[in-house]
């Protein structure tokens, strides 16, 4: 994020995915209480809602993926972590925004990371600087 | 990945040339959540790659013999419908693998849902994407999209004619949610234009769309045709990603 530009493109994508509001929102004293159900539907929970017809495509496998899906699977067989927490608050939990936005897996492996640091496993500051050391290593090409 | 560089004391910028193999936020993401858990012996390379084999093993031709068998032998069929995960034990195929408890996110509990001439199956997960992995291998993309968890609930005879699958007004369609705990396929009737075909040739019209219940099986189906997105880096193409090799 070195250029003007490019921090205001991020302005520009961060403001799109804000929920539309369609009610004034400054000051919550009190909400309805149909309003209150609304937020307190799980985002994961949408058998039955309404969507278009789409054409159902495959889609292969990408390497990322199958390795997401088995270090979140031994994450679990080594009791870093349940199926249930890993599933209802990691994966679903989320909000709207990032719950319909992310790619499947992409829940998966952030699920995965976001649950390492919430419970000391590593630090905030070990991730990002591996982040940055595996970037750096690809990049190197 | 396009990447700038800012050089010392030059005070210029530039884009550097793409690499030769590019990487994804979610690539550089995944790589580095293993490689932690690995350093911090929160797994070991090792059961990483026991689960990926056992991950690249499974597949839907487990669940075609499964139905082939139940299609030709009456007393499976019954042992299947009344007791699916110790059934699938007589084709080779036990719900306990890789850990000796199953995956941890698959319970041990399985049901076949037998369609009859006037009654049509099909699975979903609204929830989520809970899925027969041990039997039909992962998932398809569009079984765990948004669109078809919420529209098949709903209007499951519209979705199935998407599908291809056209079913007249007297057939019942019954829809199984699958969740956590339970899993199903769907045992589709035996097309007629088969009788004295092996359990192998049978197994060739059952395809993984039929156990999902999106299709059906008939002489000549043998495969299930979608549009395909093709992957950047598939699963075995990019060594440098593949884990512990």
């Amino acid at each position: 994020m070195s250029q003007r530009s490019e921090l205001r493109q991020q302005y520009e994508i961060i403001g799109s995915l804000q929920p539309a509001i369609h009610t004034p929102q400054n000051w919550n004293y009190e909400i309805p209480s149909a309003l209150y159900r609304a937020y307190m539907h799980p985002p994961h929970d949408v058998g039955g809602q309404r969507d278009v017809p789409v054409h159902y495509e495959e889609k292969e496998e990408e390497q990322w993926e199958l390795n997401t899906y088995v270090t979140c699977e031994v994450l679990a067989w080594r009791g870093v972590w349940n199926a249930e927490e890993r599933r209802r608050r990691a994966d679903n939990d989320l909000g709207y925004t990032l719950y319909l936005g992310m790619p499947y897996y992409g829940r998966w492996i952030w699920a995965a990371a976001r649950m390492l640091v919430d419970k000391n496993h590593i630090s905030l500051t070990e991730l990002l600087e591996k982040i940055a050391e595996v970037k750096s290593r690809y990049e190197a090409h | 990945m396009q990447t700038t560089h800012q050089h010392a004391g030059g005070g210029h910028e530039h884009k550097a040339a793409p690499t030769v193999e590019e990487i994804t936020d979610f690539e550089v993401l995944e790589i580095a959540v293993r490689e932690l858990a690995i350093e911090h012996g929160l797994f070991t390379a090792e059961d990483h790659r026991r689960f990926t084999e056992w991950a690249e093993s499974i597949g839907p031709a487990a669940g075609s013999r499964l139905v082939a068998k139940a299609w030709t032998d009456p007393a499976f069929k019954a042992r299947l419908l009344a007791d699916g995960t110790a059934a699938c034990k007589e084709i080779g195929i036990d719900w306990a693998e890789p850990t000796g408890f199953g995956t941890p996110s698959d319970y041990m509990n399985f049901r076949v849902l037998e369609d009859t001439p006037t009654l049509h199956h099909v699975i979903v997960c609204t929830l989520c994407s809970c899925y027969p992995r041990p039997l039909l291998g992962m998932s398809p993309e569009w079984y765990r999209s948004t669109n078809y968890r919420r529209r098949l609930v709903r209007w499951p005879r519209e979705v199935l004619a998407e599908f291809g699958l056209i079913l007249p007004p007297e057939v019942e369609i019954r829809v199984e949610d699958s969740n956590q705990k339970c899993r199903f396929i769907v045992l589709p009737v035996r097309p007629s234009g088969t009788e004295n075909w092996t359990e192998e040739q049978l197994a060739a019209i059952v395809t993984r769309d039929c156990m999902i219940g999106v299709a059906l099986p008939r002489p000549g189906r043998t495969a299930d045709v979608h549009p395909v997105h093709k992957a950047r880096h598939p699963v075995h193409s990019s060594p440098s990603m593949r884990a512990a090799e």
